[in-house]
């Protein structure tokens, strides 16, 4: 059997007294479109900060291609793409400059780097205004600059920390098509959102972290028949045979958001 | 909505006081948790360092003043109050924008999303403002001009006592103006630009007043008429600047001309009026939500039709004997270096001092003897000086400009000795671009420097490039701070950063200095090169064993130098 693409065994990372993330096991088998799921201060980002070599756990072990983060970790950037929050640009940098600059990082030849760069600059629709520095670009325009760097080397697996955020249809749209054209042809998509209809549309697999812990796991049809079969167990009749929860009712169920009717804020108009 | 029975309005009163209130407890409470980090004590230890500094000039100066204003009120030379007045309105107007570094500027404009009047805005904005160290010292100092008066002659206390209040009041709205117009034109790039351009310019042109007179003062003195007539209209028209009047106030009651005192007051405080005036526009532009995003400008300035080419893109360069990586560092450090006004600046300030040398006195005494100037000799190694000391502004906090790219470092397989590495080589680069730039300047202005003495600059150039390079990669590190150059007082480097570097630079120069005595005395300069040569050779070693434990370093390092960088404000 192949090493999954990533995994951690027993993942934790504490600030002082606060617990992070808890004993986090993941597993992502290669080729997955993966969607890391958690409520606001769940531990999604500081999860995908320690995958990425952005955060040192405090316990436990990650795995990325069967290699382990801490002791290999340049070989293992070599093969990994990152979309961190808040993008990691340079600003006075144009988006040419910049991509080009990323290649070289990644070890590119000059030639293949400023080829891709500008390949990937008429893909993501940036190759209209060569002079522009990125500090100008709108917010859409860097996201899909900081996607195009993130790519650039042809990574095994790409992590995206909320990669939609504040891009508009249109972009979103390139994006999303770039993602689906990467998982056919083998990679590994590693994505944490709040906008649960997207994951839903995209990921075949899904984890929900909450409070620090891991507390669901499995392709969203596991997920589902696993919620189902709970709610069944604990209220009978509560889901009718042969409905289809959505992942937004899977989510809720699982990290336990709702409220009952009292605890609501009876002074808001 | 279940369980919405009785929906509430929101308060129909805030209360002002609960406001400041607030925002003092805020202030506070941001002062005491940046003392929970050690790095955030370090700081207060700086400050309070700082803050020795104003109180010795605080209270130096206002004896000063106080023993000037004394003895000119006792020999009846009142009118002459504005001279010191002049000093201390310069102070008051010019020492903020200059020394932002020892500032703390807190965006009040932030406030603006909470339900404050425009009056308590504007309240906040002159409260803030008039609690800043320049604020508190130009009180201090304005006091001490009042007594010295009143001392000197009681009768005049209770006009001193009137127009110093309404000259600290000008003072105040004049700085409170000058900051919130600079902020206006700060927050966008392109007006940042021009902005400082024009300030740089400023600077250049102010240090050449001293230099330039004490050169041609002699030859201007055979032109006295001229001369006399322009300092006679220019004297004519100080009368009208505030501190000309608050002089020609005070000359005017202390004749018993009380009339004429009252003019004089009254148009400082119609220059007041103005001056509230101006910052009252700007401040309600503020309150009304003005949008100075770069988004705006974009949109703007956006072209009606895009034409759609096919993108072109240069290959990056290469260094030879470097990999890629630091290659690529490097060309981007460039770039952006290239793309930076005041960093540009910072190449041509070691030239104009360079200038500003060669048309000193001492420079002046030399000329002529061998068809041109020596300068004495030593303007080259005090060039390349100063091009250290302005580099220092780079090495101490490699990474404030950069602020969120440094997670691109973090997750890019490449390890912190390249990127180090390749910052360095660029400061090193700019360092023997800058040096050579010196040295063509000494060459046009008078004659090449001595062999000796450029062999032993040359030399010491390199100890001084080591050792703060050591130094600079351990602060950049340890303490960076994000570089935010649209914002008044986050465009330099932690306070701690500053005293080392600071301490460095007293150090090398201190050591250099002697090297160049000693070597001066024993009648063979090219002496000091060996001497400095091994100290480079010494500070190398150290930059070499850095970088190969840097990794480390900055891996320990990692979530505190994510954590600043990163940050909004």
């Amino acid at each position: 059997m192949d090493a999954p693409a990533i995994s951690t065994e027993h993942l934790s990372r504490h600030f002082g007294s606060l617990v992070a993330v808890e004993d986090v096991n993941l597993r992502v088998a290669a080729g997955q479109f993966f969607g890391f799921l958690g409520p606001n201060g769940a531990g999604k980002s500081t999860t995908i900060k320690m995958l990425t070599g952005l955060l040192a756990p405090t316990s436990g072990r990650m795995e990325i291609l069967g290699l382990d983060l801490v002791q290999n970790p340049v070989e293992v950037k070599r093969q990994i793409g990152v979309v961190p929050e808040g993008m990691a640009l340079f600003g006075r940098l144009t988006g040419a400059e910049y991509l080009n600059f990323v290649g070289r990082m990644y070890g590119l030849g000059r030639e293949t780097a400023a080829k891709r760069t500008a390949e990937l600059l008429e893909f993501m629709q940036l190759a209209d205004q060569p002079k522009a520095l990125i500090t100008d670009y709108s917010h859409g325009m860097q996201k899909k600059l900081a996607l195009a760097a993130a790519v650039i080397h042809g990574p095994k697996i790409l992590f995206l920390d909320e990669p939609f955020e504040g891009v508009d249809a249109i972009a979103s749209g390139t994006l999303k098509s770039m993602l689906h054209g990467m998982i056919a042809r083998g990679a590994t998509i590693f994505l944490t959102s709040h906008v649960l209809e997207i994951v839903e549309r995209l990921c075949s697999h899904v984890a929900i972290i909450s409070r620090g812990r891991l507390v669901a796991q499995g392709s969203l049809e596991e997920l589902r028949a696993g919620v189902q079969a709970q709610s069944a167990q604990a209220e009978p009749g509560a889901t009718a045979p042969g409905e289809k929860l959505t992942l937004e009712e899977i989510f809720l169920r699982v990290v336990g958001g709702t409220r009952a009717a009292e605890q609501e804020l009876s002074w808001l108009g | 909505m279940a369980g919405v029975s009785s929906a509430a309005a929101p308060p129909d009163a805030i209360g002002a006081r609960e406001q400041f209130a607030a925002i003092g407890q805020l202030r506070w409470r941001i002062f005491v948790n940046s003392l929970r980090t050690l790095r955030g004590r370090l700081e207060a230890v700086s400050w309070v360092l700082m803050g020795l500094l104003f109180a010795g000039l605080g209270i130096g100066g206002t004896a000063g003043l106080a023993t000037v204003s004394y003895f000119v009120t006792r020999r009846q030379h009142v009118g002459w109050i504005a001279l010191p007045l002049w000093v201390l309105f310069l102070y008051w107007q010019l020492f903020p924008v200059m020394a932002t570094a020892f500032t703390e500027n807190f965006d009040l404009s932030n406030f603006l999303r909470f339900p404050i009047r425009y009056r308590s805005y504007f309240f906040i904005r002159m409260a803030y403002g008039a609690l800043d160290p320049t604020t508190v010292i130009g009180t201090l100092w304005l006091a001490g001009i009042a007594v010295g008066i009143g001392a000197g002659e009681p009768g005049l206390f209770a006009w001193a006592a009137l127009l110093a209040i309404t000259f600290g009041a000008l003072n105040i709205l004049l700085a409170r103006a000058i900051f919130a117009w600079i902020e206006r034109w700060l927050a966008r790039r392109k007006s940042r630009e021009i902005l400082g351009l024009v300030f740089f310019l400023f600077i250049i042109a102010f240090q050449f007043v001293g230099p330039v007179l004490g050169r041609y003062g002699n030859r201007a003195r055979h032109a006295g008429a001229e001369l006399t007539a322009v300092a006679g209209h220019l004297l004519q028209a100080e009368r009208f600047t505030p501190p000309g009047l608050f002089g020609r106030a005070l000359s005017a009651a202390a004749q018993g001309s009380y009339g004429a005192a009252l003019g004089s007051w009254a148009l400082e405080c119609g220059y007041s009026a103005i001056l509230f005036w101006v910052l009252d526009v700007r401040l309600r532009a503020q309150y009304r939500g003005e949008n100075l995003s770069e988004g705006a400008a974009r949109a703007a300035a956006a072209p009606k039709a895009k034409v759609k080419t096919k993108a072109t893109v240069r290959e990056g360069i290469a260094l030879p004997g470097f990999s890629g990586p630091v290659a690529a560092v490097f060309e981007k450090d460039v770039r952006s270096f290239l793309r930076s006004g005041p960093m540009l600046f910072m190449l041509v300030m070691p030239i104009v001092i360079t200038i500003l040398f060669s048309l000193g006195p001492s420079a002046a005494r030399q000329a002529g003897h061998h068809g041109g100037p020596n300068f004495g000799g030593f303007v080259f190694p005090v060039g390349v000086a100063y091009a250290v000391l302005l580099m220092s502004n780079l090495t101490y906090n490699s990474f404030g400009m950069v602020g969120g790219g440094i997670q691109f470092y973090f997750v890019a397989p490449v390890r912190f000795r390249q990127i180090f590495l390749a910052k360095n080589l660029t400061h090193g680069a700019l360092l023997a671009l800058e040096t050579i730039l010196v040295w063509g300047a000494v060459c046009l202005m008078g004659q090449p420097p001595p062999l000796g003495l450029t062999l032993a600059t040359l030399s010491g150039l390199l100890f001084a490039a080591f050792l703060n390079f050591c130094v600079g990669d351990l602060l950049s590190l340890y303490s960076p701070r994000k570089v935010d150059v649209s914002a008044f007082g986050r465009q330099r480097s932690t306070g701690i950063s500053a005293l080392a570097a600071t301490g460095v630079q007293v150090v090398v120069f201190g050591i250099c200095a002697m090297t160049f005595i000693f070597a001066r005395l024993a009648g063979r300069m090219w002496v000091a090169a060996p001497i400095l040569l091994a100290l480079a050779a010494a500070a190398f070693v150290g930059y070499r064993i850095l970088l190969d434990h840097i990794d480390r370093i900055a891996i320990s390092r990692r979530e505190a130098l994510i954590t600043e960088l990163c940050r909004a404000q």
